[in-house]
């Protein structure tokens, strides 16, 4: 809400239409350290990042610590989501073997599920996961994970397949290897980051200038008038409808990239395709 | 130059989305079909939707980007 | 702990933006889209607590309340399964006495009916014995009476025949003569008859 409240102070709408910064980077760049730990800066995503794994732990822990047979409501609920990600991502698109990245495809779903509900908690309402870091360190986790296990399961072969595809006409292979290769190395986990980031970076942006504009329209009605405070309001619940639909953005776009992680380690898997 | 600049990307990335909007809304009818036909594959359909939506939506993300860096 | 709660205030009111001119011009989107060094190195720190959390408690202790709910499950079918028995044995056990008891019943019930029909036999036996004692008595009854009634008879008709024979024949002949004649007389009619 904060970065609500300072926006408007710059807002005037008697010349804007809806309260747009100069420069989107306002919305995101929160780069001055609130303290040092050992040289190391603590900003605001910093911190968020870190409660975001608190969070995340704390629910493990507190949903999981007590083994009931007869789990509680929140322990039922922190088991359906555990197998969930076991049975329909893990072991469902991976096969048997998949249970080894269970681990990690949980952990990621986790922390990229509380990280997106930043965008919607009141008093934070800034999603860690539009920032870059995030995404690009995950997806290049993933990369890393993926093409690992498809050496380890198929040694050589693995990249050599990529680049000489068998099964096509051999005037064709270097053309349909390079398209592999790119497709494969780069677009993957590039597209893996950017497709988190961009619904992030989109969803808080819309989020965070219709409200905005919301706001000021409403405290300011006095000085833009009747007609412009109407649609001051307009866009306020506009930013309300898309407030309730971002909250499946943010479910989807947290199991979107579980999903399509558990997919690539797949294919690095069962080579059969 | 800067202003124009930033328009052109802006008709940039609406372009980049039109294929992309078009590909995700053929994949998603398509796959609710499949559903409707056979809905005990419907676990197996939603997985491939997804992953043809993540192919396709990654021309839109390029175009994203292009935007971005434009 | 209160002093946690300020600073996380402290944090997240810290919403001052980087002054744009820092990027360089036109480059603010750029920008953006770069992982910043210290959210980076932030990022995979806090994944590796998650990912150690998940996998070193998370996972195993999830494992060990499925387990348990597992076994306690089939112990829970194997007691049901024994109870099954049990009962099954035990509506054999009643299933096989209400057959006996039927039997028994049925053998209870014959044995009375035998019994009657024997206590009915003995008074119609006894019954028709004694009909025929009583008209075995009546008979003699009856025949006693006849002869009473007959000597009677005979005295009568022996009284009244002297009676007039006597006048008839005058005084001649004396009473015990005659008597003696007409017992005679009487006899041969007897003899006759």
């Amino acid at each position: 809400m904060e970065q609500l409240i300072l926006a408007s102070g710059e807002c005037d709408l008697t010349q804007q239409t809806v309260c747009a910064p100069a420069d989107v980077t306002e919305l995101f760049e929160y780069r001055i350290p609130v303290f040092e730990i050992l040289g190391f800066p603590i900003t605001r995503t910093v911190f968020l990042m870190f409660l975001a794994a608190a969070i995340v732990a704390a629910i493990t822990f507190f949903g999981l610590r007590r083994k009931a047979v007869v789990p509680g409501r929140f322990q039922a609920a922190v088991e359906a989501l555990f197998g969930f990600v076991r049975d329909e991502v893990a072991i469902g698109i991976i096969g048997p073997h998949g249970i080894r990245y269970y681990p990690y495809l949980l952990a990621i779903f986790l922390f990229v599920l509380v990280g997106n509900f930043f965008e919607i908690t009141p008093f934070v309402n800034f999603p860690i996961t539009s920032r870059m870091a995030l995404p690009a360190s995950l997806a290049a986790l993933t990369w890393v994970i993926f093409i690992a296990a498809g050496i380890k399961r198929q040694g050589v072969r693995y990249v050599a397949d990529i680049l000489w595809p068998p099964g096509v006409p051999v005037f064709l292979r270097p053309l349909v290897g390079a398209i592999e290769f790119v497709s494969t190395f780069l677009v993957r986990p590039f597209s893996l980051a950017v497709r988190l980031f961009a619904n992030l970076v989109a969803g808080h942006v819309m989020l965070t200038l219709l409200l905005t504009t919301g706001l000021v329209s409403l405290t300011t009605i006095g000085e833009i008038g009747a007609l412009k405070g109407a649609f001051g309001i307009a866009w306020w619940a506009l930013g309300l409808a898309i407030f309730l639909f971002e909250v499946v953005v943010i479910v989807l776009q947290a199991y979107i990239f579980t999903l399509l992680s558990a997919v690539y380690i797949e294919t690095s898997v069962n080579p059969a395709h | 130059m800067e202003v124009l600049k930033g328009a052109i990307a802006l008709i940039g990335y609406g372009l980049a989305a039109i294929g992309p909007g078009v590909g995700i809304g053929i994949i998603a009818g398509n796959a609710v079909q499949a559903m409707a036909r056979q809905p005990e594959a419907a676990g197996m359909v939603r997985t491939t939707m997804f992953l043809g939506i993540a192919f396709t939506e990654a021309l839109a993300l390029i175009g994203f980007v292009l935007f971005f860096l434009a | 702990m209160a002093y946690l709660y300020t600073l996380a205030v402290q944090i997240l009111a810290t919403a001052e933006p980087v002054p744009i001119s820092e990027g360089g011009e036109g480059g603010g989107g750029l920008r953006l889209l770069l992982p910043v060094p210290e959210e980076l190195i932030a990022g995979l720190i806090a994944f590796g607590i998650v990912f150690a959390v998940v996998w070193k408690f998370g996972i195993p202790a999830l494992n060990e309340t499925l387990d348990a709910r597992a076994a306690a499950i089939k112990a829970d079918l194997d007691a049901a399964e024994q109870a099954k028995q049990e009962a099954e044995s035990l509506l054999d056990d009643y299933r096989a006495q209400l057959a006996g008891a039927r039997e028994e019943a049925a053998r209870i019930v014959e044995e009375a009916r035998e019994a009657a029909e024997e206590v009915r036999a003995d008074i119609l036996s006894r019954a028709e014995a004694e009909a025929e004692a009583i008209r075995g008595r009546a008979r003699e009854e009856i025949a006693a009476e006849r002869e009473r009634v007959a000597a009677e008879l005979k005295q009568q008709v022996a009284d009244l025949a002297i009676e007039i024979a006597g006048k008839l024949v005058a005084e001649s002949l004396d009473v015990e003569r005659q008597r003696q004649l007409v017992d005679r007389y009487i006899e041969e009619l007897g003899g006759v008859r």
